[in-house]
């Protein structure tokens, strides 16, 4: 089975030579050979998750470094996650970089960075994981700064401090573990790990949580998030946003969850309130956002958080022994990583047919659009939809399942499990309110109403093959609405080797909870609305009868001629929002008002607003300057003379002298 | 046959919206229309020519049917007379109490939207605010849900009905905070002005000002369905006793009694809310949701501290 | 074995020599006897070497021993000499210490050095001494890259320290294979020819070999 595995990569390495060598015109098609390694790679994700862990490949060069490959069906789980966005991607990319300059680096990279990911989730020891986690953070810089604008250039430094910050604690984590258990492999680490004392766990387990927690996009360490993937093209974000931080996830998984096994409860109540505030404040800052792109970078965050929130939940159920109900928190965590990917995925590639057509990624210069593009809106709807976790679309189901694994958290022994857990739902529901704002905004005042601009009103539907990747991940968004059970038959191996334990659905297209007695069929759901609507149509027929349609402008007061200047804006939408939350918001506004007779004609108002970024100003800011002075401190150091360098180097040395020998 | 007791609130829901104006003009001093007004304005709309904007694309026409469908499944989740609906293949597993809360966001969702369809300012701003007051609403509905569902030990409506619990110091506080959570969700006063057109003031009826003929009275029905629901809902959570286990013809009569007269109460309670305060300024609204948030967080702590 | 014990005591009264030799670079005033001592240092180095080799009769040994003598006792020499000659102004040295004070610390240097490294340390080669001796060499070679201005002086003080890592090493080894050494010399040349070609272009731009004014070539 592994000779698949070499065929899909086989597919990708050739995927990425192609670009660079074919003639200019037919670089965009060589994106089906990615399309076509997604499906051998997912047919090989799926395999993993059926079978017992399989060792590739072990690949020596020196007794240090080893190449070791293993995947079993956590790797499997995300294989399969990366396969499906990749394989939708890849065909979107056709259409998408028909007019991109420098096409065939694109190409290269693109499918360079898809193989880093999954050289990740596969890496079996340490050297091979920390080389392909840079590789992909490498790949992705040049990714984020494909355009060469002055703006990519900034997003990509901001992008590569951070991701290296995170690297260090990794790289850190990794070398504790190493030199505690005296092992490199990471199934060697799990059966030396049991016999750490606490505190190492501990220190590995924060970590992880700060290492990783960077790739996800945690607060307070997202800063990168709403910087690298607006900059990147939409293609890519698409990937970043989808799947490449969840290799944070993965990260978090297989360190704090899989080689760690259970650790104390505040482990568990930690990633919880981690989750609670990183999804809250993500679609708070979100809705700020009149940048699509950012908009959906926020978003990343809040999804993250939820994620987490279901992990947490089942870390902490799982240490308070209640094994089979954290399998099915663990359930929810998957599920939604799943989940995200599609619609953040499929919502990236919407934003980015958007941006293509309209060239503008400001909400406010958009509308109309529903009219003109008239499948790009659709998707994003169902997308929209999705990550609003309205039913029946996938977002749906695993929040309802995560809903059900917080409530869980009251079965648990410590008080303060059962405060967090409820409270972490309240901070849930709180978010899934905040997001159908969010989106109620991005897509009404983006694709409804009248366009706002001329790069609105000369929007054209994009290309076949972009259709066709958001129709397949649109697709999917309702496919695992729908049939949770079968979804979760998925990558329930996954969740037991995770967890120990397993959650079967009892009968079928229900998601059936025995413990609490309750369940959900969005199948059922979905039927019943459609005989509903039937039934609607029909009686209204009866008792009204067939009455015409009389077409006219909409209400405009007796004042006639309605401009779409007049229109709701995307600033006017969340007015309130700002004031309410100010406290979070720290709001400024700026009026300005220009006068032809002071104080009676006024010619012009311009009222503009901005929020403080939080973090950016209280905790990214300070450590900036901190390190920033000490480095103007250390500066003296280096004075440029030759000879203070050589007494560096002989105080070091006799310093070595006399300490090491 | 206990699967269709959502039809009870499909037809009865008018009637209730009557008979809390008729307690309201009874309050206020005034005769009023009767209480069967609604269903006249419902049929008068259904027979109406409708006037459609041309900025609107199908979003604004698959609205009101959204809206409906979705109330109506909600309500196909709720146990009305009786619990009986806990088998499997029964309606009550189609969703618990969270699905109904996001079932009910779809319908808030497709309307909110449908308001930015028209391009004009009123929508906008009838969204908007419907939107924040949803954002301050949803988490305490939720928290109040988790107080009786965690007390039950499942989130399953028929399950928290037969439990039958009343009245202990956590389900007060839920109470309290739910009637809140109704008042503001129904759009009530002192949330929102249901009698007026007056743009400034108005946030339901804001989105709904591009609408008019048969989309309009599926709304408006929707509309009386939501909030019977929601009542439906509070006298589930709160103090089934009373409700039929089973059934039987002659229970199912007891059950039927008994539910009037707590909807009936339940309307009079929203007749006197509206009649004694007066509309809060749309700002302060944070102040009284935020109140009765934390009355809900404080009905979960209490659940959890003394366990009851 | 008497005849190994002999022949050790003879090694290590080479080894002094060489440490004395770079001892006394900290006193010399002209850069002729600078590479004079130098060219003392590089003789002894290929004496100490022929000596081991004559004891243990390895043919890479004597190998060593006449490529260090050629290249380090008279290429190198010579062609330092060379571009001394073409910089005709500067033939003083001219430390940033004086002579007394940078013999003592030349003297803590080597105290350090005896004091700090124990017995143990030696697993493989000969004498603990050689190697001590050694390792003060290249430092003090160090120090008088530090405290000289002249690049060509620091060209000297890099050459005295690789002197004293050749020493450690073959001390400890009992010499490196012979492609490593061949290796290590040609760098070695190599190094110098560049050095040497810098010295002149620092010349001509800066018009002195003195290397404060590189510091103005810092951002």
């Amino acid at each position: 089975m592994t000779s698949i595995l070499y065929l899909g990569i086989m597919l990708f390495f050739v995927g990425a030579v192609i670009p660079l060598i074919s003639v200019r015109k037919t670089k965009n098609y060589a994106y089906i050979l990615p399309t076509t390694g997604a499906v051998t790679l997912a047919i090989f994700g799926a395999y993993l998750l059926f079978t017992p862990p399989v060792n590739i490949s072990s690949i020596s060069i020196t007794p240090v470094l080893e190449f070791v490959f293993r995947g079993d069906a956590i790797s499997g789980f995300f294989i399969f996650v990366i396969s499906i966005l990749t394989f939708s991607v890849s065909i979107y990319s056709i259409g998408y970089t028909k007019s991109l300059a420098n096409k065939g680096v694109m190409g290269f990279l693109f499918s360079i960075f898809i193989l880093s990911m999954y050289a990740v989730v596969l890496s079996g020891n340490i050297i091979t994981f920390l080389i392909s986690w840079e590789t992909m953070s490498v790949v992705s810089y040049f990714l984020v700064t494909f355009d060469r604008e002055e703006k990519s250039a900034r997003a990509g430094l901001i992008y590569a401090v951070m991701t290296h910050v995170g690297t260090a604690f990794i790289i850190a984590l990794f070398l504790i573990l190493y030199k505690y258990t005296g092992y490199t492999d990471f199934s060697d680490i799990k059966t030396a790990v049991k016999d750490l004392p606490d505190a190492i766990k501990t220190v590995v387990f924060v970590f992880a949580v700060i290492g990783f927690g960077t790739k996800a996009g945690i607060i307070p360490l997202h800063t990168w998030l709403p910087e690298a993937h607006p900059a990147a093209p939409s293609n890519i974000s698409a990937l970043m946003s989808g799947v490449m931080i969840k290799t944070g996830i993965y990260g978090i998984l297989r360190i704090a969850v899989d080689v760690l096994g259970i650790g104390p409860e505040w482990w568990g109540i930690a990633i919880l309130v981690i989750g609670a505030v990183s999804s809250v404040l993500g679609i708070l800052y979100a809705l700020m956002e009149h940048d699509i792109k950012r908009l959906l970078a926020y978003c990343s965050v809040e999804n993250i958080g939820i994620i987490l929130l279901g992990i947490g939940a089942s870390m902490v159920l799982a240490s308070n022994g209640l094994y089979k109900l954290s399998a099915i928190a663990m359930t929810a965590g998957l599920y939604h990583t799943l989940n995200h990917a599609i619609f953040k995925g499929l919502l990236f590639l919407g934003a980015g047919s958007v941006v293509h057509s309209t060239h503008t990624k400001n909400m406010e210069d958009m509308g109309g659009l529903i009219k003109l593009m008239p499948y790009t809106a659709i998707f994003f709807l169902i997308g929209s939809i999705s990550i609003c976790a309205l039913p029946f679309f996938n977002g749906f189901v695993s929040e309802w399942l995560t809903y059900q694994s917080l409530l869980f958290g009251f079965k648990s022994v410590s008080v303060t499990a059962k405060v967090v857990a409820p409270m972490g739902g309240a901070a849930l529901a709180f978010t899934g309110a905040l997001a159908i704002a969010c989106f109620v905004k991005v897509f009404g005042i983006s694709f409804l109403g009248m366009p706002r601009s001329d790069h609105a009103e000369s929007a054209k539907e994009s290309s076949p093959s972009m259709i066709a990747g958001m129709a397949i991940l649109a697709l999917l968004c309702l496919v695992f609405g729908i049939f949770p059970d079968s979804t979760i038959k998925l990558f329930s191996p996954a969740v037991l080797s995770l967890t120990g334990a397993e959650y079967m659905s009892s009968g079928k297209n229900i998601l059936y909870i025995s413990e609490i007695a309750s369940g959900l069929s969005p199948l059922a759901i979905l039927v019943a609305m459609l005989a509903i609507f039937f039934a609607a149509v029909v009686l209204i027929r009866v008792v009204g009868g067939k009455r015409k349609i009389t077409y006219g402008d909409s209400w405009d007061c007796g004042i006639p001629s309605l401009t779409p200047r007049m229109q709701y804006t995307a600033t006017a939408f969340t007015k309130p929002i700002r004031i309410i939350f100010k406290k979070i918001y720290r709001p400024r506004q700026d009026v300005k008002i220009s006068y032809t007779l002071k104080p009676l004609l006024v010619k012009s108002i311009k009222y503009s607003s901005e929020i403080t970024p939080f973090f950016d100003r209280y905790f990214y800011k300070p450590v900036a300057n901190f390190i920033h002075s000490i480095a103007g401190k250390v500066k003296y150091l280096q004075s440029g003379a030759l000879h203070l360098y050589l007494g560096y180097i002989l105080a070091t040395l006799i310093l070595l002298l006399v300490f090491m020998s | 046959m206990e699967n269709l007791q959502f039809i009870i609130i499909i037809i009865f829901s008018p009637l209730i919206q009557g008979i809390i104006r008729k307690f309201k003009a009874g309050l206020q001093g005034r005769v009023g229309a009767g209480i069967l007004q609604p269903y006249y304005d419902i049929i008068r709309l259904l027979k109406k020519e409708m006037v459609l904007s041309t900025v609107t694309s199908w979003i604004f026409k698959i609205t009101p049917y959204i809206v409906f469908i979705s109330t109506i499944v909600a309500a196909m989740m709720v146990p009305v007379i009786t619990t009986k609906i806990t088998t499997k293949s029964s309606f009550s597993i189609m969703g618990d109490v969270i699905a109904l809360i996001y079932i009910f966001a779809l319908g808030k969702c497709f309307m909110a939207l449908a308001a930015l369809d028209a391009g004009t300012a009123f929508g906008g701003e009838g969204s908007s605010r419907e939107m924040i007051v949803s954002i301050l609403v949803e988490p305490m509905i939720m928290l109040c849900i988790f107080t009786t569902a965690i007390a039950a030990g499942s989130t399953n409506l028929a399950r928290i009905a037969e439990q039958g619990y009343i009245f202990t110091p956590s389900h007060v506080l839920a109470l309290f905070a739910f009637m809140v959570a109704v008042v503001a969700d129904t759009g009530r006063i002192p949330v929102d002005n249901p009698d007026t057109h007056l743009e400034l003031t108005m946030i339901h009826e804001g989105m709904l000002l591009e609408y008019s003929g048969k989309y309009l009275a599926l709304m408006e029905w929707s509309h009386y369905m939501k909030q019977m629901l929601l009542f439906t809902l509070a006298v589930d959570m709160f103090f089934p006793v009373g409700i039929a286990h089973n059934i039987e013809p002659s229970s199912l009569i007891v059950s039927s009694g008994v539910y009037s007269l707590k909807i009936l109460f339940m309307a009079g309670m929203m007749a006197i809310i509206e009649s004694t305060r007066a509309k809060m300024r749309f700002f302060q609204l944070p102040s009284l949701l935020g109140g009765s948030f934390v009355l809900a967080v404080l009905s979960l702590l209490t659940f959890i501290m003394i366990g009851k | 074995m008497k005849n190994w014990i002999d022949l050790l005591y003879v090694i290590d009264f080479i080894s002094v020599g060489i440490l004395l030799s770079a001892v006394v670079l900290n006193t010399l005033k002209r850069l002729e006897s600078c590479i004079k001592a130098y060219i003392f240092n590089s003789w002894l180095l290929s004496i100490l070497v022929f000596f081991v080799a004559i004891k243990t009769g390895n043919l890479h040994l004597y190998i060593a021993a006449f490529l260090t003598l050629a290249t380090k006792g008279i290429l190198i020499p010579m062609f330092l000499s060379k571009i001394v000659r073409q910089m005709k102004v500067t033939r003083t040295v001219e430390p940033y210490l004086s002579n007394s004070l940078s013999l003592t610390i030349s003297g803590i240097l080597v105290t350090i050095v005896y004091t700090s490294l124990r017995e143990g340390i030696l697993v493989t080669g000969f004498s603990v001494h050689v190697l001590k001796i050694s390792i003060a060499v290249a430092l003090i070679g160090l120090f008088i890259m530090i405290t000289r201005r002249k690049a060509i002086t620091q060209v000297l003080g890099l050459l005295f320290m690789e002197n004293g890592l050749f020493l450690a090493g073959f001390s400890l080894t009992f010499g490196m294979p012979i492609i490593i050494e061949l290796g290590i010399l040609f760098d070695m040349l190599m190094g110098v020819i560049i050095l040497g070609v810098f010295i002149v272009q620092i010349r001509r731009n800066f018009s002195s070999v003195d290397l404060d004014s590189l510091t103005t070539l810092k951002g």
